[in-house]
């Protein structure tokens, strides 16, 4: 006989605490377990079987790993929280007596608690914390527009800010920006960081009115935790590619007039881009950062940052070339280190993974890193330079604004060189002939199809054609909308777009060859004797009526092939197949209906369960290629109407 | 010590030593009312300036030092004290002087005396009566205005100034001369016990770190940031079950786009249904919209709330690791042979037999395959021609007829009727050739010979019929107690069995036809019987009841098996001619196959009909078996069973045959019979009709 096994003391019973218990386990309020269980990353559990994970009780409770709670008693941080307590009693009592200098001693060493340990423990690898920066980006390019209230701090805003154009200043470097949405909630970008993507949502910049039932505790909770691993992950973006962080404005390089050596013209174009990216804001916060430690060295440098724009814009004139050759270098570089194939630019889905492959992806991918590389475009006043200048510039193009739009603008709206002009306006006034007027869905949109677009379509005034999100993958039976929206709209601006459409034919051109073979094997199968194939496949063990249907589907393989030469005879035909169906058709469907008799209890539950999901799916298709056919009706009928008149 | 020093440790003590601060209080008053505020100054220096220093001198009356002028012996003073004078109401006099003699009650007037006194002086008004001496006394001005001082709540001296300045002794000033002649304390001389003590406290705080001194100047902080991982050294987290990390935020679709297609819009209808659901039903959490242009986009207001339910979602949110199957469903349907390749099995209707007017419930084909018999609920039995679907013989009986079966023996033509409470045994005429009928009726005759020797069986009597049913054809009745629900035939055709299921013990009886004998197989039921059924080869009998099906050996008399089938209720039965297996329908829509070799439970049980299961049947020659039930279909499946003992049974669906019989009153197909021979199926139902497949 075996061990007898005591209840509650294995499995569920342990393995699960309830809230309740932990808290009393870990002494702390629930405020406090709230802040923990936030910064720790610790969240309740699902247990299998609750009844037994709550000794016996059904009534409903959260529960948490137990041992996560148990790693909680030693974290540094819940001593830090008890001190800080303690710390604010005494202060209170201090305060209360009116003991001013013990209360600025008791200030002066207020415990403070930092996150760094956490975030190595939540991430021990850089790859992990990359993996999780998505929720970290969002609040933090969220609270970057936030108004200050009295929960949240000005100084947090103005760290936020900083954080995120840090690191949109990294996607500027190294173009890693892949896919961008403006969605109704706002504006979505994907980049590619080390092989991970990281998607990110920036609201429209309006203010923000702060809603009465957010629970800011909470989310500031958060935003201390993202805060932290913004920092850090944007330290060691800037340190890997070799870049000083936190990019300052350098004087000593600046004084010293470092700006030949290639380098240093690396660091001091970071951070004269921050400057200029996200100008006045920055600037302040910058100034805002500097001013507790060195208030006089700052008024120096405003003054010098004035004259140091139109220091910068003279460099950026002169080394235009140089420097996007310098970035093409690097792209070539990041490339060899990560070529993994950019999942909207190519269709060679393949199993295996060629060299030829890994090559093809990777010039995809500096063409679409250097897709904007011959543009120069100007933003009108009325667009949204905050995010199109990020976009443009993240794919190479030189972009210059209205005055309005603030200043540092490279060039100016009567410049010979723009290519485009980025307005959003019903009529434009005044053209000029040697550039394109588009709206600024051009720019998203031709990103998401990774090459440029004709403008045409996209003209000032001009009905928009649809916007769609580059992140939906099409699966079989999903509905798609407008497949060929853009093909045969590509410009020919640039000599390597040009390349890779032939290359593209040079692709299909294969493939068709490869088919072609195929079929002349086919052929040569039919040539072949019957009966002897027939004989062939009994030795295989195939059923003779497996076997008739093969040959059943080469034969219609051979008529679609005949069909598809003559469109015009075979397009009716085809559409009274699709109306009837087929007996052949029929007859499947009755084998599979008496395949199903067959199925275990449990094979058919799950069969149910799927198979429902699949309708629900389809219907929706259904629901909106019927809504599209009627809208289309619709259209055709009210143009006919406007013929008529 | 001086004045300065004192002050200076008052300062430093006063919430301390608040019993000082009281004498010092006192010591305050004292200084006020007897000192020269002059006093103690150096009388070289000059004084303050009047402004500054500004002390009230109070002016009493000068006394005129006659010597009348002390009161007390101006006159012979009431010396009682200060007494209630009530005391003295009884007596004459009113109380004693200095010498103790008698101060008689001066002599008062009456009311009207008193009366018109007041009326000649002007000034009675202010005069006061004095008990003590029992006369009035006229009041001075200076004691009118102390009066009327008091009324107006003022202090009754009108030269005293309650906010005198205050007169600063313990001053920052060293004076000449000590404010106290008292010697200075030994306290003063040596050091405090209790400063040295809260010095150590502090002392040893910061000894041990408790305090830290105030940092001096600016200290530039500490690198916020710095390189917190290091390729070489970081170790990726090992995979664990109980890790389960966050989910990412779904990616937008379509739909969301500020441009959408024009088909993702929501209808009218949509926007108010999205509107009238709770938010947490509602599939998206936002309604498509179309702008034309960028500009026309707005702020989207529910930006913060819906960032705050992901802070929620993250750490609220319960996560539990979900395994999902990614598989075909195509994958799950298991391959089985084709049907064309399992041929021949009946595919489509071909006879329909048409003639009752009732519902047809039992159906038998005799064992050359040439004829077929129906009974029915119209009372009568048909027999009929398979080939042409003609009806060659009806036979009116006065119950519905439950059960129709052909002995199995082709030597013998005979037909098992069950009709109420009792079993016919019908010999069709004119069917046969004469010789098989003539040999026919004598095996049906000989019984009656020999049973004229025993007694009578209560439980089964064999009867002879009318003359005019002996004309009609029928040759026996075995009247039984109970109504019989079916009629089974042994493989021989001597012996057939009944069951009755209301007949408690004797509900299953095996009658032996050349005899007239009845047997009562159990002594004891063990649940309502539904079904029996003789083994093809060997001498075995299944009896299946509500639950179990069991096999018993008629030879040794014993129980050989119980098939447990799950099921709730079974409705029919049928041994596989092979006699290894065994199907069951069942009222609960299975179809149960049992392997006898196997196991006492299903080899397989299957769900496919809609309703109950009326009847199952296996062919005698090909692998196929057929079930009926209520929803009117009929389905038609191969079971192959093999002669190697380690291989199972193959069970393929190949035909359903949709809608066979209508349903009429909750009946559809209600028995389903296989050609001996050929490979067709016959089916009858609730409609009154039989039907053919071939």
């Amino acid at each position: 006989m075996g061990k007898l096994h005591k209840k509650g003391k294995a499995g569920a019973a342990i393995n699960y605490i309830t809230r309740n218990q932990a808290l009393k386990k870990l002494q702390v309020t629930l405020a406090d377990f709230r802040r923990l269980c936030i910064l720790k990353g610790i969240y309740p559990r699902e247990p299998k079987n609750k009844k037994k994970a709550n000794k016996g009780s059904t009534a409903p409770s959260t529960f948490y790993y137990a041992k996560d709670i148990q790693y909680l008693m030693h974290e540094p941080i819940l001593g830090k929280f008890r001190e800080y307590k303690t710390f604010a009693k005494k202060m209170a009592k201090v305060m209360s007596k009116g003991q001013y200098s013990t209360a600025k001693t008791l200030a002066e060493n207020k415990p403070i608690y930092t996150l760094d340990h956490i975030i190595k423990e939540r991430y021990p690898t850089f790859t992990d914390a990359l993996r999780d920066l998505d929720d970290a980006l969002c609040m933090i390019f969220l609270f970057a527009t936030m108004p200050k209230t009295e929960k949240i701090k000005s100084e947090t805003i103005e760290n936020c800010q900083r954080l995120a154009a840090e690191f949109q200043h990294y996607i500027l470097h190294t173009r890693s920006l892949r896919k961008t949405f403006l969605s109704i909630k706002g504006i979505y970008y994907q980049a590619e960081i080390k092989g991970q993507t990281v998607t990110w949502l920036v609201p429209y910049q309006f203010s923000q009115d702060v809603p009465t039932d957010v629970d800011f505790r909470v989310m500031l909770t958060f935003l201390e935790f993202h805060q932290t691993l913004c920092g850090f992950v944007n330290y060691r973006l800037y340190s890997d590619v070799n870049l000083v962080y936190p990019p300052t404005l350098d004087l000593k390089l600046d004084e010293g007039g470092a700006g030949m050596n290639a380098l240093i013209i690396e660091s001091t174009q970071s951070s004269a881009n921050i400057a200029k990216t996200v100008n006045q804001p920055i600037t302040s916060t910058v100034a805002a950062s500097l001013s507790k430690e060195e208030k006089q060295r700052l008024q120096e440098s405003e003054k010098r940052l004035k004259a140091l724009s139109s220091k910068i814009a003279h460099i950026q004139e002169t080394e235009d070339n140089s420097t996007t050759a310098e970035v093409d270098q690097d792209a070539d570089s990041a490339m060899d280190e990560f070529p993994a194939p950019l999942p909207n630019l190519d269709g060679t889905a393949a199993g295996t993974v060629t060299f030829t492959d890994i090559q093809k992806a990777s010039q995809h991918l500096t063409h679409f890193q250097s897709l904007f590389s011959n543009c120069v475009i100007f933003l009108s006043r009325e667009v949204p330079r905050y995010s199109l200048e990020f976009v443009l510039r993240a794919l190479g193009a030189q972009v210059g604004w209205d005055a309005v739009l603030g200043e540092g603008s490279p060039f100016d709206e009567n410049d010979d060189r723009i290519t485009h002009q980025i307005s959003d306006r019903p009529t434009q006034g005044h053209r000029f002939l040697s550039r394109q007027y588009v709206q600024p869905q051009w720019a998203y949109d031709c990103i998401n199809a990774g090459k440029i677009l004709v403008g045409d379509t996209y003209f000032v005034g001009k009905t928009l054609p649809p916007h769609l999100s580059p992140f939906v993958e099409a699966k079989e039976g999903d509905y798609v909308p407008d497949v060929n929206q853009f093909e045969g709209q590509t410009e020919d601006l640039a000599i390597e777009s040009g390349d890779e459409d032939e290359e593209d034919e040079d692709e299909e051109d294969e493939d068709e060859d490869e088919e072609d073979a195929d079929e002349d094997e086919d052929e040569d199968t039919e040539h072949k004797d019957l009966h002897q194939i027939e004989l062939e496949a009994e030795a295989k063990g195939v059923a003779f009526t497996e076997f008739e249907a093969k040959e059943n589907k080469k034969k219609t393989k051979a008529t679609k092939a005949a069909k598809a030469a003559e469109p015009a005879t075979s397009a009716p035909a085809t559409r009274s197949a699709g109306k009837k169906r087929t007996a052949a058709e029929a007859e499947a469907e009755e084998a599979k209906e008496l395949a199903k008799i067959m199925m275990t209890n449990k094979q058919q539950k799950l069969y149910t369960k799927i198979q429902y999901g699949k309708d629900k799916k389809a219907a929706e298709v259904e629901k909106l290629t019927k809504k599209k056919e009627q809208l289309a009706k619709s259209a055709k009928a009210s143009a006919n109407k406007k013929a008529k008149k | 010590m001086d004045g300065d020093s004192i002050v200076d440790s008052q300062e430093e003590l006063d919430d301390e030593d608040a019993d000082e601060e009281d004498e010092e209080s006192d010591f305050d008053d004292l200084v006020e009312d007897d000192i020269d505020p002059n006093f103690g100054h150096n009388l070289n220096e000059p004084l303050a300036p009047e402004s500054d220093y500004n002390p009230i001198v109070r002016e009493y009356p000068e006394i005129d030092p006659v010597y009348d002028s002390d009161s007390s012996t101006e006159e012979n003073e009431n010396t009682v004290g200060n007494i209630p004078m009530h005391w003295y109401d009884d007596y004459p006099h009113i109380g004693y002087d200095i010498d103790g003699k008698k101060i008689m009650r001066p002599a008062t007037g009456d009311e009207l005396d008193k009366f018109l006194s007041t009326m000649d002086d002007p000034d009675s008004w202010l005069s006061a009566h004095n008990y003590k001496d029992g006369q009035d006394v006229k009041l001075s001005a200076e004691e009118l205005e102390i009066i009327r001082r008091l009324e107006g709540n003022r202090i009754p001296d009108a030269d005293y100034n309650p906010y005198e300045d205050q007169v600063e002794f313990f001053s920052s000033k060293t004076e000449i001369m000590p404010l106290s002649a008292a010697p200075e304390p030994k306290r003063r001389f040596i050091p405090s016990k209790h400063e040295a003590k809260r010095i150590m406290k502090i002392v040893r705080a910061i000894r041990e770190g408790r305090i830290v001194p105030r940092k001096s100047g600016y200290v530039p902080p500490k690198p916020k940031y710095y390189n917190l991982w290091n390729d070489a050294d970081d170790k990726p987290r090992e995979e664990h079950v109980m890790h389960i990390t966050a989910p990412k935020m779904k990616l937008p679709t379509h739909d969301e786009s500020y441009n959408p297609p024009a088909e993702y819009l929501p209808t009218e209808e949509e926007i108010k249904e999205w509107n009238e659901m709770d938010k947490e039903d509602r599939p998206k959490n936002y309604l498509p919209q179309k702008y034309n242009a960028l500009r026309n986009v707005p702020g989207y207001g529910q930006f913060i709330q819906e960032r705050f339910e992901r802070c929620l979602d993250l750490y609220l949110a319960p996560r539990v690791r979900k395994n999902r199957l990614n598989i075909d469903p195509e994958s799950l349907i298991p391959k089985l042979p084709s049907p064309r390749d399992l041929q021949p099995f009946p595919t489509r209707l071909a006879i329909e037999f048409l003639g009752h007017e009732g519902r047809v419930r039992s159906i038998s084909v005799d064992p050359t395959g040439l004829w077929m018999a129906s009974g029915s609920d119209d009372k009568t039995v048909r027999i009929w021609e398979i080939s042409t679907g003609r009806c060659m013989a009806t036979y009116h009986l006065d119950e519905l007829v439950t059960s129709v079966v052909w002995g199995p023996n082709k030597e013998v033509a005979v037909l098992a009727v069950a009709c109420g409470y009792k079993v016919g045994l019908i010999l069709p005429e004119k069917l046969f050739s004469p010789e098989l009928t003539l040999h026919s009726e004598e095996y049906l005759k000989a019984g009656f010979a020999n049973v004229a020797t025993g007694e009578p069986n209560p439980k089964a009597q064999w009867k002879q019929p009318t003359p005019a049913e002996f004309e009609k054809g029928i040759r026996v009745w075995v009247h039984l107690q109970k109504p019989v629900k079916q009629v089974t035939w042994h493989r021989k055709g001597d012996y057939f069995s009944t069951v009755a299921p209301d007949a408690n013990n004797s509900a299953v009886l095996i009658h032996q036809l050349t005899k007239h004998q009845t047997q009562q197989p159990f002594k004891k039921t063990k649940g309502a019987v539904q079904r029996v059924m003789f083994h093809p080869t060997k001498p075995m009998f299944f009896v299946a009841t509500q639950r179990y099906v069991r096999q018993y050996n008629l030879q040794r008399q014993e129980l050989v098996k119980t098939m447990q089938t799950g099921v709730k209720w079974i409705s029919s039965l049928d041994v596989h001619p092979a006699g290894d297996n065994l199907i069951i329908g069942s009222y609960d829509k299975r179809l149960c196959w049992f392997d006898l070799d196997l196991s006492s439970k299903p080899y397989k049980t299957l769900r496919y009909h809609q309703q109950a299961i009326r009847s199952v049947a296996y062919h005698k020659r090909y692998p196929l078996f057929a079930s009926c039930a209520d929803d009117g279909n009929v389905q038609i499946f191969h079971g192959m069973v093999y002669n190697d003992l380690l291989q199972n049974p193959l069970i393929v669906p190949v035909k359903i045959l949709k809608n066979v019989h209508q349903r009429v009153d909750a009946l559809g197909a209600l028995c389903v019979e296989w050609h001996p021979t050929q490979p067709w199926l016959i089916s009858s139902g609730a409609d009154h009709t039989i039907k053919l497949f071939s």
